[in-house]
C-alpha cells in the first residue's frame, strides 16, 4: 500500500507542478541529512551554523541555519514557506557562492528543506503568513517617475546610492545579524539579486525586506501601497535585465576625431561590450571576493589612434591611504607582440618567456603604458604616447584611454583593422583593499577593429540593384522578341 | 438552563467586583521600592564622528554602553518587580530624535510600543529578539509614528542600520519596573506588600536579583552593586 502510494506520489510529482505540495509533505529530514552531508556541509557546516570549512573564504558567508532566519521569503512574518526554501536550493543565490541545485532530484531538494528546518525547530513553530502584495502596476514613464520620487522620499539612496549602484553613505557601516559586513544590492545589476529578478521577486523584497540584513520591510512605509510597484518599475529602469556578456569586442571605425570626454554623446552611441571579471586566485595574495565583476567596453578607432571607453562600478572613489586602501585602477592587457598563430602569453600578466603590454589607468596618476612578465614583474614602458581621462559619478567610473594605432617603440603591438587581437582586463577596487595581485581579471578575449569605413557601402548596393534591374529588363526584352 | 446562566453571570460579577476591591485595597496598601544601582567601574562611552545627515544628527555622537553618574550611580539599568503585576500608567514610547533612541532604555509591559520618528529623515527600526518576532521596518520621514507588538518578556536590542551608532533597548518586563536615572536611582510605587524579588538588568553589565520585604505605606530601599564583565 505504502509502496503504491509512493509510486503514485512520485508519478504525480513528475507530471505536474501542483504535485509539489505532495512531495513537500513527504520531505524526509533523515533522507535530507544524507544529501546535506554530501552537498551542503562543506560550506554550511555539520551543525548547520554556516561554519563549514569553506566559509572563511566566502562573502557573503554561508547561511547559519540555526537561527532560522532566511533572507528570501514570500511571507509577511519571519517564517519562510517550504516553497521559499525549495526555490533557493533550486535556483541558488545569484551573486553569492550558493549555486543552483536543480541538478539534484526534486525529492532530494524537498528532503533537504525538511532537514534544514530541523536546525531551528522553534523558528518554524509559527506558520508562514502569506505576504499580500498590492495590485500590480505595470511599468510606464509615469510609474517610473513616481517610483523615483518614492525612492528619494524613503531614502533608498542612503544604502543603495543615487543611481542604485550600492554606493550610499551608509554602505560601509552595514552589518548583518551575525555582525558581518554586508554590502547593499547594486540595483543596476538585477542579475545579482539574491532572491531572483522577476517583478514579483523585487516587489516582494521591497515589501517584506530581507531578513537578517539591514534591508527593512517597506510595505507599511510607503505613501500608498501601489508605490511598491512604482519602486519596482523604477528599479527596473536602472539597468538591463542581463549583462549579455560579449565574446568578441568590436572596435568601431570612425572618420572624425574621437572625444576624450567619457561623458560625450559619441560614446553613448556605441554598443557596449560587457566583460565579466573574476577574482585572481592563482598567486598570493588571492582575491576570493572581488569587488569589480564587470567592465563595459566601448571602442573606436580612426586613421591615427585607437580609443577604449571603459565603464565599471566601484562604490568608493579611492586614492588610497597606502595601508588599508589603495588607488583604484584598471588595465587592458595585450600580447607584447602579435603572433600569427593562436599562441598567447600567459593570461596572468605573462611569464618569463612571453611579455604582455598593459594600458593602465590609476586614480591620481592617470594613464601609463607598462610591460609585464608576470604579476610581480611589471615595469613602465617609456617612449610611447598614451592619454586617459576618467570621471567618477554615483559609484561608477568612466574612462577614455587612447594611444596611436601604430606602435611607437618596442614591447607594444600595433593595432590593425580586421586582425583578431587578444585582449584581457584587470581591475582593482582600491577602496576595498585591492592592490597588486589582489585584483579581479579576465582570461583572454579577442578584439577586432572593424573594416575601415568607406563610402563603398553606399555606392555598391545601388549599383548592384541597377545592374540586376538592367539584366532583368534585358532578359524580358529578349524573351519577348524571341516570341 | 437560563436560570443557571443568570446565576453564573451574577456570581461572576460579584466575584469580579470582589477581586477589584481586593486589588485596589492591595494597591493602596502597597509600598514603594527605591532602588539604588551602583557600579564601581569606568564609564564606557564611545565618541564618534558623524559623516551623514549632520543637519539632523549633529557632527558628533556617542554610544552609551555604560553611563556612570554622581556617587557611582549607574544610569539606564532596569529595575523590575516580576511579582508585582500592576498596570502601566502610560503607553510605552520610543522616539528617534537627533539620530538617537530616546529614551535609551524604554520599559514596557508586554503589549504595544509606539515608535516615533521626530527626525524628518529615514530610520529603520531593527530589533534583535528571540522571544518576540524580530522587526526590521523602515520608518521614512513621512511616517511619524508606528506601533509594534512585543508580547513576550525580553530585553530587546534596537538599532538603525542607516545610522549604525544608534543603539537602544526595549525592556519588556511582566511586572512593575523603572529605569535608573543619572544617579542610578529609580522608584517603583504601589508594590504589593510582602516578599518581593527585585531584578536589575543592564545592557552591558548583566543581571542581578535580590529579595526584599516590602511594607505597606513605606519606602523600602534596595541597593545593587553591578560587577564589570
Amino acid at each position: 500500500m505504502l509502496v503504491r502510494l509512493t509510486i503514485c506520489a512520485s508519478l504525480a510529482a513528475s507530471l505536474s507542478l501542483a504535485a509539489a505540495s505532495v512531495a513537500q509533505a513527504q520531505g524526509d529530514a533523515n533522507a535530507g541529512k544524507a544529501v546535506y552531508e554530501r552537498k551542503c556541509l562543506l560550506c554550511h557546516g555539520e551543525k548547520g551554523d554556516g561554519n563549514g570549512a569553506g566559509a572563511e573564504h566566502l562573502a557573503p558567508r554561508p547561511r547559519d541555519f540555526t537561527k532560522g532566519l532566511y533572507k528570501i521569503r514570500t511571507t509577511a512574518n519571519k517564517t519562510p514557506t517550504d516553497q521559499d526554501l525549495f526555490n533557493v536550493i533550486t535556483h541558488g543565490m545569484p551573486g553569492t557562492s550558493m549555486p543552483p541545485w536543480a541538478v539534484l532530484p526534486e525529492k532530494d531538494r524537498w528532503n533537504l528543506v525538511a532537514y534544514l528546518k530541523t536546525f531551528a525547530p522553534d523558528a518554524f513553530k509559527e506558520a508562514p503568513k502569506k505576504l499580500e502584495l498590492p495590485k500590480e502596476v505595470s511599468s510606464s514613464a509615469e510609474s517610473i517617475k513616481r517610483g523615483k520620487e518614492m525612492f528619494e522620499a524613503i531614502e533608498c539612496h542612503k544604502c543603495h546610492g543615487t543611481e542604485g549602484r550600492a554606493d550610499g553613505p551608509s554602505r560601509a557601516e552595514l552589518k548583518d545579524e551575525w555582525g558581518h559586513p554586508i554590502p547593499p544590492a547594486n540595483l543596476a545589476k538585477r542579475w545579482t539579486f539574491r532572491g531572483g529578478a522577476s517583478r514579483t521577486d523585487v516587489a516582494t523584497r521591497i515589501a517584506a525586506g530581507v531578513l537578517g540584513t539591514p534591508m527593512p520591510a517597506f510595505l507599511d512605509a510607503v505613501e500608498k501601497p501601489e508605490d511598491i510597484w512604482h519602486l519596482t518599475n523604477f528599479i527596473f529602469s536602472l539597468g538591463a535585465e542581463s549583462p549579455h556578456y560579449t565574446t568578441l569586442l568590436t572596435v568601431t571605425s570612425v572618420s572624425g576625431a574621437i572625444p576624450d570626454d567619457p561623458n560625450a554623446d559619441f560614446w553613448k552611441k556605441l554598443t557596449p561590450n560587457n566583460v565579466p571579471l573574476m577574482g585572481q586566485v592563482i598567486v598570493d595574495p588571492r582575491n576570493f571576493n572581488p569587488a569589480i565583476d564587470l567592465v563595459s567596453v566601448r571602442a573606436a578607432y580612426n586613421d591615427k589612434e585607437v580609443a577604449f571607453h571603459l565603464t565599471w562600478d566601484d562604490p568608493t572613489e579611492s586614492k588610497g591611504d597606502g595601508k588599508q586602501t589603495f588607488p583604484d585602477a584598471i588595465a587592458m592587457q595585450f600580447p607584447a607582440q602579435l603572433s600569427a598563430g593562436t599562441e598567447r602569453p600567459y593570461f596572468l600578466m605573462g611569464d618569463g618567456s612571453d611579455a604582455v603590454y598593459l594600458m593602465r589607468w590609476e586614480q591620481g596618476k592617470g594613464a601609463a603604458e607598462a610591460s609585464a612578465n608576470g604579476p610581480a614583474k611589471i615595469g613602465p614602458l617609456a617612449g610611447g604616447e598614451i592619454g586617459g581621462t576618467a570621471v567618477f559619478v554615483n559609484g561608477q567610473y568612466r574612462l577614455v584611454i587612447k594611444r596611436p594605432l601604430a606602435a611607437k617603440g618596442e614591447g607594444r603591438p600595433s593595432f590593425r583593422p580586421t586582425v583578431f587581437t587578444p585582449v584581457a582586463f584587470q581591475a582593482w577596487d582600491g577602496g576595498a583593499g585591492e592592490t597588486g595581485p589582489k585584483m579581479s581579471l579576465t582570461s583572454w578575449y579577442y578584439l577586432r577593429l572593424e573594416e575601415p569605413q568607406s563610402n563603398r557601402r553606399f555606392i555598391i548596393p545601388p549599383v548592384v540593384v541597377i545592374l540586376t534591374l538592367a539584366a532583368m529588363i534585358l532578359v524580358v526584352r529578349t524573351a519577348n522578341r524571341a516570341r | 438552563m437560563r436560570r443557571t446562566v443568570t446565576a453564573a453571570t451574577a456570581l461572576a460579577l460579584v466575584a469580579g467586583a470582589a477581586m477589584w476591591f481586593v486589588t485596589s485595597v492591595g494597591a493602596q496598601g502597597g509600598g514603594t521600592i527605591e532602588a539604588d544601582v551602583k557600579y564601581n567601574g569606568p564609564a564606557q562611552i564611545e565618541k564618534l564622528k558623524v559623516n551623514k545627515d549632520t543637519e539632523k544628527c549633529g557632527t558628533e555622537t556617542v554610544i552609551e554602553k555604560v553611563v556612570v553618574g554622581g556617587n557611582k550611580g549607574l544610569a539606564n539599568a532596569v529595575v523590575s518587580v516580576p511579582g508585582a503585576k500592576g498596570t502601566t500608567k502610560a503607553k510605552a514610547v520610543l522616539d528617534q530624535h537627533g539620530c538617537k533612541f530616546v529614551p535609551h532604555v524604554v520599559v514596557m509591559q508586554p503589549g504595544e510600543l509606539e515608535i516615533k520618528n521626530s527626525d524628518d529623515i529615514l530610520h529603520n527600526l531593527h530589533t534583535y529578539s528571540t522571544a518576540n518576532p524580530s522587526i526590521n521596518k523602515a520608518q521614512p520621514k513621512f511616517k511619524k509614528t508606528m506601533t509594534e507588538k512585543l508580547e513576550k518578556p525580553e530585553f530587546v536590542k534596537v538599532t538603525c542600520d542607516v545610522h549604525s551608532w544608534m543603539l537602544g533597548w526595549v525592556a519588556v518586563v511582566p511586572g512593575l519596573a523603572g529605569v535608573t536615572d543619572k544617579d542610578g536611582v529609580t522608584r517603583i510605587e504601589n508594590v504589593p506588600a510582602g516578599k518581593q524579588k527585585i531584578e536589575v538588568w543592564h545592557e552591558t553589565l548583566g543581571k542581578q536579583e535580590k529579595e526584599v520585604e516590602v511594607k505597606a505605606g513605606q519606602v523600602t530601599k534596595v541597593s545593587f552593586e553591578m560587577k564589570g564583565k
